[in-house]
């Protein structure tokens, strides 16, 4: 139940084999580096190879980066996710990396991407000057005029809204009629610009920008290289505009054909970079002497003999001096299940580690989290889609990583609950032996095992929830109780949790006599129960406080905490309510299935359809909705009683990687 | 049969699925606008996000739920035709989808702006996802506990 043992190693390594040496550590991988300040020394050693790796590392990022757009995987990224990778070994790889030259690769591919910017931005930049135009094309000049202007003469182009047209015409014409000239491009009556030109003698400049600004002229500048008239640019520009596209055709043939050629080699590179950079940070926690590094580092005890084994090829060279974790400490925590909890282990890693030496919750919450999310899906139909989905994933990718394994075996086994719980109720799809009429031969099989149907009696259903949760709740105090006297703090084993343990099942015997569930007999004991319980918690809960009354006060104010306990109780009744919830959906679907049956001739169709999707749809919402809520009752109702959290989970030196496997890599750890 | 009695049943019906399914749809929104935010930085959060996202939009099923099972009660759904009911009893009916017409409508709300939170978070500490998740199931509780007073109580009138 306490989490696995941990011993502090320090490891004497000398300097001309420590390359190897945490090669070694790191193909084992049962070793958590200690990274304290960084040793004289150090520096030296790692800076330069770190630097080169980083550098490797950031071309290959940018290689995949720019990679991704242009590649077709045959394997999707969930398959490799969920362990479909190419298998390689270290040395395949360190051959692979000096056969690539990754920084011209990288090189190429920077210019070939930054020629791509260009050519969309000049790309961009021809179609808004061919829509700009299209507007002008009746223009009766070369363009020359406006964008560059000749000796004497000067062009402004430019939009102004239609109804200060006129008033500009006029103040302009007004002003030099034989001087100026006005060019108005066609426009309807709905809208608000137009496009216009004038042209002038320079020396006019000035006093047409005047009348310009104050009506709202706004200015267009043409490009410099627009000289001709508009229909000769824009076909140049259109000509243009094929060009680059071809360009960009070809480029975009270029990039794929790399990526092909590149992106596995790219992928198995940047993991192996990845490997080597993680083994040579940890020279930075080294201490160094002239001849000798030390290094400190956690391992599990159930581990050592494994470390000694692999690391005996060295002789001499090394030394292992193993010590028990002091209290100064901080060992880092490695959850250690058997076989059936293990998938449950999924659950605490959810909500963090415990401290080292504390209890791990995994085995005590897993039967609790079975019952409950079979309580909350409730439905035997349900959990048989629920055990088929992870099931086929788990049989299709047998070489998922193990905390994903875990997980989909958590699954299945929720689903098996769901079964269970479905056939004891009758639901099955919801009623849909019931609901359709050629499926009522099946009903005799169905009805055999019902004992309770919560539609019909939802009281007792929501009297089964709750006293599930009374049971997990006196549990939790009680592992608390149990955890307390392994720490020998009597004090709050029998004060804290014992007080609270008489008082709650006091009250609950009492409540059993009072309805006449419990015999009569007891009525004397659980009122003994009660008043012991609250007096032990009148007259400890103060025991932190100074002066008479001072504790008497919190003593009494602790008796107050008994509304949370009832909060926690009836926070259960959410099984009852999802339980109802996912057969009543399925009820829904059925009868709207029957519903639609009726339409002639094609009514069997509509009702398959909305029979296997409404389904599938429940069975989505009711799975995230049994999970999240069994989970909280872990977390919220039976944690909260015992367990804290707050350590930090073993993360050895080991093969991390995303898209191939190190065959050197120890299968288990 | 009784007409009035009828249409206040309807009239509960139509509370629990617009105002639960309304809320729902607020809540998902806010969720989803966070959960855009994040996922312009990092697509690959894309499946923790829609989970998150998804967490508000159960009110409107457990509305959904209460109303379908308000107006087969009146005999409206099953092919049966209406049953007869009195006004006493279609009030009941309507008082008794109230509590997940309002809890269902301001819990989805709040459950909206909570899963929006923990989007930001997961985007900025993605390895505590498991809290990320339990936050918004918190505010989702009264939801549930609305559910199932609304349940108990149609359970409860007598037609």
């Amino acid at each position: 139940m306490a989490v696995a043992r941990i011993k502090k190693l320090e490891l004497y390594v000398h300097k001309s084999i420590i390359d190897n040496v945490l090669a070694s550590l790191q193909k084992v991988g049962v070793c958590e580096i200690i990274s304290g300040e960084q040793g004289e020394g150090s520096v030296e050693v790692s800076t330069g190879e770190l630097q080169e790796l980083d550098a490797c590392l950031s071309e290959s990022r940018f290689l995949l980066r720019f990679f991704d757009t242009y590649y077709v995987d045959d394997v999707g990224s969930m398959a490799r996710a969920l362990g479909e990778r190419p298998v390689k070994s270290l040395l395949e790889l360190a051959s692979l990396a000096r056969d690539t030259d990754i920084t011209s690769l990288a090189e190429q591919m920077r210019k070939l991407e930054r020629r791509m910017v260009e050519i969309r931005s000049e790309l961009s930049q021809i179609e808004s000057l061919q829509l700009m135009l299209a507007k002008l094309k009746d223009f009766p000049y070369a363009l020359e005029l406006v964008s560059q202007g000749t000796e004497t003469i000067r062009g402004v182009l430019g939009t102004i809204p239609v109804e200060q047209f006129s008033e500009w015409n006029d103040s302009l014409l007004g002003k030099a009629r034989e001087d100026v000239e006005i060019y108005v491009a066609p426009y309807d009556d709905k809208a608000k610009e137009t496009w216009v030109a004038a042209f002038f003698l320079k020396e006019l400049e000035d006093e047409v920008q005047d009348i310009c600004s104050r009506h709202n002229f706004s200015k267009i500048e043409l490009p410099a290289g627009l000289i001709g008239m508009v229909d000769e640019e824009n076909s140049k520009l259109t000509a243009r505009s094929t060009e680059l596209k071809d360009e960009e055709e070809i480029n975009h043939r270029q990039a794929a054909a790399a990526a092909a050629k590149n992106m596995q080699t790219i992928r198995a590179l940047s993991d192996y970079w990845s490997v080597l950079k993680s083994r040579t940070e940890v020279l930075e926690s080294g201490e160094y002497t002239d001849q000798i590094v030390l290094l400190k580092a956690w391992v599990p005890a159930g581990s050592v003999e494994l470390l000694k084994e692999e690391l005996s090829q060295y002789e001499e060279l090394v030394e292992l001096l193993f010590s028990e974790p002091t209290n100064e400490d901080d060992p880092p925590c490695m959850l250690k299940n058997h076989k059936w909890s293990l998938p449950y282990e999924t659950l605490t890693r959810l909500y963090g580690a415990p401290k080292y030496g504390e209890l791990d919750p995994t085995p005590l919450l897993a039967p609790f989290f079975f019952i409950f999310f079979g309580m909350c899906l409730g439905d035997g139909g349900y959990g048989l889609v629920v055990i088929g989905f992870f099931a086929y994933f788990l049989h299709k990718y047998k070489r998922m990583p193990s905390g994903t394994k875990q997980f989909f075996k958590l699954f299945v086994l929720a689903g098996i609950a769901t079964v269970i719980v479905g056939a004891l109720t009758g639901g099955w799809l919801g009623d849909m032996v019931d609901a359709f009429s050629f499926l009522h031969f099946l009903k005799p099989i169905k009805d055999a095992p019902v004992v309770l149907n919560p539609m019909n009696d939802p009281m007792t259903f929501l009297g089964i929830s709750l006293a599930f949760g009374l049971v997990q709740i006196l549990f939790g105090l009680f592992i608390a109780f149990y955890d307390c006297l392994r720490k020998k703090d009597y004090m709050g084993a029998f004060a804290d949790q014992g007080g609270w343990l008489l008082l709650l099942i006091g009250i609950t015997l009492f409540c059993g006599v009072l309805t006449g569930k419990v015999p009569s007999g007891l009525g004397m004991v659980s009122k003994v129960m009660m008043s012991a319980g609250a007096l032990i918690l009148i007259f400890t809960q103060g025991r932190e406080k100074k002066g008479v009354f001072r504790k008497a006060l919190s003593g009494i104010l602790s008796l107050y905490n008994i509304t949370s306990y009832l909060g926690d109780f009836l926070s259960y009744s959410r099984l009852l309510a999802l339980g109802l919830a996912t057969s009543a959906i399925a009820m829904i679907v059925n009868m709207l299935s029957t519903l639609v049956s009726g339409i002639p001739y094609i009514g069997w169709v509509f009702a398959i359809v909305l029979f296997i999707g409404g389904h599938l749809f429940s069975v989505a919402v009711n799975v995230l909705g049994a999970f999240v809520h069994s989970l909280r009752l872990q977390y919220v109702e039976f944690f909260s009683k015992f367990y804290k959290g707050g350590g930090k989970f073993f993360t050895p030196l080991c093969y991390t990687t995303s898209f191939v496997e190190i065959s050197e890599a120890s299968k288990d750890i | 049969m009784d007409l009035l009695g009828i249409m206040l049943a309807i009239l509960g019906a139509a509370l629990a699925a617009g105002c639960a399914g309304a809320g729902s749809a607020i809540g998902v929104g806010i969720a989803g606008e966070s959960g855009a935010g994040v996922m312009t930085e990092d697509p690959s959060k894309f499946g923790l996000v829609l989970l998150l996202q998804a967490l508000p939009g159960t009110q409107g099923i457990y509305g959904l739920l209460i109303a379908f099972i308000a107006i087969m009660k009146v005999g409206l759904l099953g092919g049966g035709g209406a049953v007869s009911i009195n006004v006493w009893q279609g009030l009941g009916v309507f008082f008794a989808c109230l509590p997940i017409a309002i809890a269902g409508y301001y819990s989805a709300i709040a459950q909206g702006k909570t899963s929006a939170s923990c989007i930001q978070m997961i985007a900025k500490r993605p390895e505590e996802t498991g809290k990320a998740v339990i936050l918004p199931a918190m505010v989702e509780t009264y939801a549930v506990l609305a559910l199932l007073m609304s349940i108990i109580l149609l359970n409860g009138i007598k037609i």
